[in-house]
């Protein structure tokens, strides 16, 4: 059947411009000469083009339910309801219970009537056995969006489906195998590698990209390039920094996306931070890929000891925005997980079969049948929840954590459980604010991972035909997706089946995984991805430009037992990574993106890089690692590092989001790169900035006799690692005049010029 | 064009529907071809002409209730008192039949203004000597009945689901004519609506789409998060802006042809002029004392005549909640709670009218009233006593009116039912109502499109009717 289709398409797609090739006649005929196709022409077609085209046609690019009258296809088939019209056959046609308005769920047109003499012409040419247009159009690529068997057969030639194959390299045993495959292609395109960057540029570059912070410690600029690499990779700010590129992924976040009407404050998720830490450990412990996916999707189904930090890790699952067990929670679920690890949008399919991509509708519904078979405890039920080892409140802590719990408990007891009216009791209000908060940002609490649990009997899933779960269809297996797993195994009776999903996910077989992940390793540090949509690797996703990397990468992760470590150190001690970022006219007129690599590319620092470096050189930052989160900014902002800051979902900080820090209502691939007024308003004017500059000539503790270029080459110091250049002196000296003129301070000015120049905020 | 702030080539590229007009995409395309800096904000051509050229939407959070104000049904005096029929009774959306009262026609008196003959309730004496100038759409339809449901859907196009706001495509669409001002501004006087930021987020579109939104009440330089600082003189500040410029310029002296640096040493130029610029677009006590007279010195008031300064500014989207939460919410006491939101409101909406019209701005921009949903025509179930009663939520059938932008005005279109609980002819839903705002801004609604998750986005999803009718 579909090569008949294809051939049809390449037939009829060239004469997509004959949409209607409506027969003029010159003289009416009596009805009853009427060929079935004339009828159809003249009688039944003025009334679809009037009642129904606006919705179901190509002309107006639009199939709504997957359903088609401008082709004898398009109503033989029908669309996600069942077939709209079977010839001869009244009582089966639902287009016919649609304008009779008999079935309400699918009462056709949805706001007015058809008259009873229109209704009697429809009901004609069916009995009549529903001939066709004179010309049908056939099947055309519009007709085709969405249909399943085309696109499988397309897929099957997508590269992203194939499996990964490890390239011959083009000089096996010279040089990095990553700096060959990108030489090989530069030499195809006519361009040549750069040279590799000055010492102090590639000290800062190596600190940034392994730690999200700028090489304060002058011990770093005295190390060889190896060493440097393996000092910062076995620091604990290297899993703080990857840990930020995962939590993106994750839509990570403090709060659930929706808040109390009454009390107005965010739902909390006290327990959402034991999982930003358990992400953090992972990288710093380099808890290989495939575990950690494991963990993510089902530690709780693991056997960890009951009190062990891996479980944790189902908050990937548990930070989902949307904070009840509803349709909302598994279609997130299901979407994070799916772009997440796979880089497949199969949520797209929730309402009918994806258009584009290989999902039916019923692999949706599989996996929701896996999602939708766990619990969700509440939070203040924290027996529910598992305390996890590893953190250590401070004395003092326990005792503030106590006393307040007491107060809440106490009020929670007087408040009693009646309820008022429809509304909540006091007592569960309290619960859900005063000891939601303090279980969330008091570090006197017990640490918890949040709980997913497994439901006493797994959910048996059905499809939902346009997603509404009163419009139930047929039943599917829990199962993995057709595209990567095209035996399907059902999963087994006894549980959701999360650990199957995750064990398909991992399987070295599967050819999406890793490829995606190394993906997002590659251009977190490279600035650019070879696949740039790093959570599309669909048919409707870009191709990578170096697919041969993308494969060397993604087998030799797997090879080297799924190390995170291991891929970032062979990226960063390439020559390609090592590269001057300096531009060169040549080049750029061939490939002005450097898509291929010619240069290294010059990245701003995100939000946190930069809250975190302001901290970092004046000497404020405090490296604790883990923790329940802070406030970023404010009068009493933290000294930690912003991957420390609370989320608040609900409100998203609007710094964060002038900054370009995504929405955490979804899963995000990768960050937007813009550049707006807010941002320069904050370096100039916000509290936080003039703080810190201040705080950097504070302790660099100038005397009256200190010699004014000292104090500039100090302050040059502290803030860009560097030391002023002569012209830069001499500026300096004419700004620092007027100011003293002024009865200014330029000092601290001066601080803040550095921590808002360009220099600052790009890494070379 | 306008160096706004930048988009990488590629993302542009990649992101832009290709379904937009190919005006405005060979607009778009040419900036990032002549290699200049590319500003995702930079004023561009819509599909096609188009008279709007930007929106003030007067946001009645809490939803009026139509019957007593725009949407006159004298027919329900009959059945004052009683109760609904059954069959009535089983359309309304299930939360809500069991707290259903007796009907309750409109305690308010109705007359008919300009030449049009417009029906408008005595709530509105002021505006109603505007009547010529209002579209009224009297058959609105949403979806959920409820108010953060209800807010999205009109905002965004969607009840649950996270999507750009109707101001977010329109900036994403159009860009904005201020170079010195927030292009898509949300102003409230004391405290954000209910679902808060949700309501003008830019979701899955570029940050810098995203709403600005305003607490008006805040003192001037207080508005915009770090608008100014207090602790240097202005001289001080350009000293060292200065100095930060020629430190930059000394930077790309050493590392050419990176359009991003030149673009941050011009964004921090901008925001410089921000600074004043915003603090004057704010500061109402600019306006002749006449004009302040007519807004009104009120919180209202001033809201409206800071949604005039910023619009004639060239912001390209100015919303303006009522007030914090849903003040328009009225399950009891709605005579008093709607005299007195009626009474706040009156005065300010006449004299926005008046001033467009006669600044010439009301011909292209486009005045949107209304709320979240409406009210049903029935007691919601409680007291007996007329000032304590109140009306539930309604969606299939409630109000909102346009004016200015391209629309006929003295016009009612659409009807209710006998009941004012279903709606009897031609039907508006939300998604028609944007469709229709962004035809009058020069869109195709399903052109109007952004790729993100391996899918084209548009703004109605996929639904959506241009209302021709009510077309000027």
């Amino acid at each position: 059947m579909v090569s008949v289709f294809s051939q049809r398409f390449v037939k009829f797609a060239l004469g997509a411009g004959i949409v209607f090739s409506i027969p003029v006649f010159s003289h009416a005929l009596p009805k009853e000469q009427m060929s079935g196709s004339e009828y159809f022409e003249r009688k039944v077609r003025p009334l679809l083009i009037k009642h129904c085209y606006d919705c179901h046609s190509e002309q107006e690019g639009s199939q709504k339910g997957g359903l088609l009258l401008d082709r004898e296809s398009g109503w033989l088939e029908g669309g996600d309801s069942g077939k709209a019209v079977v010839p001869g056959q009244l009582g089966a046609s639902l287009l016919i219970q649609a304008i009779t308005r008999r079935n309400e769920d699918i009462a056709m047109p949805p706001k007015y009537e058809l008259e009873e003499e229109e209704i009697n012409i429809f009901r004609r040419w069916v009995k009549d056995g529903a001939a066709g247009p004179i010309e049908d159009m056939g099947e055309t690529a519009f007709s085709q969006l969405g249909n399943q068997e085309v696109i499988f057969e397309k897929a099957a030639d997508h590269w992203s489906f194939q499996p990964v194959k490890k390239p011959e390299l083009p000089a096996a045993g010279k040089g990095q195998a990553i700096d060959q495959l990108i030489f090989a292609k530069l030499k195809e395109k006519r361009l040549t590698p750069s040279e590799k960057a000055d010492k102090q540029t590639l000290v800062r570059r190596l600190s940034y990209a392994l730690t999200g912070l700028p090489p304060t410690d002058k011990k770093l600029f005295e190390m060889e390039i190896d060493q440097l690499v393996e000092t910062l990779m076995d620091s604990p700010q290297f899993g703080e920094h990857v840990a930020r590129m995962w939590l993106d992924v994750a839509r990570y976040a403090d709060t659930a996306g929706t808040y109390r009407p009454d009390t107005k404050t965010p739902h909390y998720y006290p327990y959402a931070f034991t999982y930003r830490d358990y992400v953090i450990d992972a990288f710093n412990a380099d808890k290989p890929f495939n575990q950690f996916v494991k963990e993510q999707l089902a530690a709780d189904m693991m056997e960890f000891a009951p009190n062990a930090p891996e479980l944790a890790g189902v908050g990937f699952i548990g930070v989902s925005p949307h904070r009840n067990m509803s349709g909302d929670f598994v279609d997130d679920v299901i979407d994070a997980t799916t772009r997440g690890f796979l880089g497949m949008t199969v949520s797209c399919a929730r309402c009918h079969d994806h258009k584009f991509e290989p999902v039916p509708t019923a692999d949706y519904y599989s996996l929701y049948g896996v999602f939708s078979s766990v619990n969700r405890p509440e939070p203040w039920k924290e027996e529910e929840f598992p305390e996890i080892k590893g953190y250590k409140p401070a004395p003092g802590e326990l005792a503030s954590y106590r006393e307040e719990r007491a107060k809440i408990d106490k009020s929670i007891e007087d408040a009693g459980k009646k309820k008022k009216g429809n509304n909540r009791s006091l007592a569960e209000s309290i619960e859900q604010t005063d000891l939601a908060e303090l279980l969330l940002f008091n570090n006197g609490a017990p640490a918890r991972a949040i709980a997913i649990t497994e439901k006493k009997r797994p959910s048996n899933p059905m499809i939902y035909i346009r997603g509404e779960p009163s419009n139930k269809g047929d039943r599917v297996p829990r199962q993995f997706l057709k595209i990567l797993d095209p035996q399907q195994k059902p999963f087994s009776k006894d549980n959701s089946g999360r650990l199957e999903v995750a064990e398909k996910i991992i399987d070295p077989k599967n050819p999406l995984t890793a490829r995606v992940y190394v993906n997002r390793i590659w251009g977190m540090l490279m600035g650019d991805y070879i696949v740039d949509t790093p959570s599309d690797f669909g048919l409707q996703g870009e191709a990578p430009s170096h697919p041969e990397l993308l494969d060397y990468l993604a087998a030799n992760f797997i090879e080297n037992g799924w190390s995170t470590k291991h891929l970032v150190k062979e990226i960063v001690s390439s020559e390609t990574f090592q590269q001057s970022s300096e531009n060169r006219g040549g080049m750029e007129a061939i490939d002005p993106e450097n898509e291929y690599y010619w240069r290294a590319n010059r990245q701003r620092l995100g939000v946190e890089e930069m809250r975190d470096s302001y901290l970092a050189v004046s000497g404020n930052l405090d490296l604790k690692v883990h923790g329940r989160p802070e406030e970023l900014w404010g009068d009493d902002y933290s000294h930690r590092r912003s991957i420390y800051g609370y989320i608040n979902r609900f409100n998203q900080d609007p710094t964060l989001r002038n900054f370009d820090y995504p929405s955490p209502m979804q899963t995000q691939g990768q960050r937007t790169d813009n550049i707006v007024p807010p941002q320069a308003l904050f370096l100039m004017n916000s509290p936080f900035i003039i703080d810190q500059a201040k705080t950097i000539v504070d302790k660099l503790g100038f005397t009256e006799k200190t010699p004014e270029e000292e104090k500039v080459t100090k302050i040059f110091e502290a803030a860009l690692q560097r030391k002023p250049s002569v012209g830069e002196v001499n500026r300096i000296a004419r700004f620092a005049e007027i100011e003293n003129g002024r009865n200014v301070d330029p000092w601290p000015l001066l601080a803040q010029s550095l921590l808002m120049s360009n220099e600052f905020l790009y890494v070379d | 064009m306008n160096p706004f702030s930048t988009f990488s080539r590629r993302e542009a590229l990649q992101r832009i529907g290709f379904g937009m007009g190919a005006l405005a995409a060979s607009d778009l395309l040419a900036n990032v071809r002549e290699g200049g800096m590319d500003s995702p904000l930079a004023p561009r051509h819509p599909h096609f002409p188009a008279k709007a050229k930007r929106v003030i939407h007067l946001f009645m959070n809490g939803g009026p209730s139509q019957i007593d104000t725009f949407d006159h049904k004298p027919g329900l005096a009959k059945f004052d008192g009683k109760e609904l029929p059954d069959s009535i009774k089983k359309t309304l959306q299930p939360t809500q039949r069991n707290r259903v009262g007796t009907i309750w026609a409109s305690p308010f008196k109705f007359s008919k203004h300009g030449q049009s003959g417009l029906e408008i309730s005595e709530l509105y004496p002021n505006l109603a000597k505007h009547a010529d100038k209002l579209c009224v759409i009297r058959s609105m339809e949403s979806e959920i009945a409820n108010h953060s449901p209800g807010l999205l859907m009109m905002n965004c196009g969607h009840p649950v689901l996270s999507r750009p706001s109707v101001g977010s495509w329109v900036l994403y669409g159009l860009g904005t004519e201020s170079e010195d001002l927030p292009g898509y501004v949300v102003l409230m006087p004391n405290g954000m609506p209910t679902a808060q930021s949700r309501n003008w987020t830019s979701s899955f579109l570029p940050g810098v789409y995203q709403g600005t939104h305003i607490e008006t009440n805040a003192k001037g330089g207080e508005m915009i998060p770090h608008l100014n600082r207090k602790d240097i003189r202005f001289g001080t500040q350009r000293n060292l802006l200065g100095l930060t410029r020629f430190l930059n310029q000394e930077h790309k002296k050493e590392h050419p042809g990176d359009e991003r640096l030149d673009s941050r040493i011009h964004t921090m130029e901008l925001a410089f002029r921000m600074q004043s610029a915003a603090t004057d677009a704010f500061d109402v006590t600019k306006e002749p004392q006449a004009v302040r007279d007519a807004y009104g010195d009120t919180p209202v008031g001033r809201n409206l005549l800071m949604a005039r300064r910023l619009a004639e500014r060239g912001v390209r989207y100015v919303q303006c909640y009522h007030g914090a939460g849903q003040p328009w919410d009225s399950h009891s006491g709605l005579i008093p709670r709607h005299q007195k939101l009626a009474e706040e409101s009156d005065q300010p909406i006449a004299a926005l009218l008046e001033d467009l019209e006669l600044r010439g701005m009301l011909e292209d921009t486009l005045v949107v009233w209304g709320g979240e949903m409406g009210r049903t025509s029935t007691i919601q179930k409680g007291p007996s006593d007329v000032n304590k009663i109140g009306r539930d939520h309604h969606v299939d059938g409630f109000t909102v009116w346009m004016a200015g932008g391209g629309v006929k005005g003295g016009t009612a279109y659409g009807e209710t039912d006998e009941w004012g609980l279903g709606i009897a002819s031609n039907p508006v839903h939300v998604h028609d109502l944007h469709a229709t705002m962004l035809h009058l801004l020069g869109f195709d609604h399903k052109k109007l499109t952004y790729r993100y998750s391996g899918r084209d986005f548009r703004l109605t999803d996929v639904h959506g009717h241009v209302v021709e009718d009510i077309l000027a």
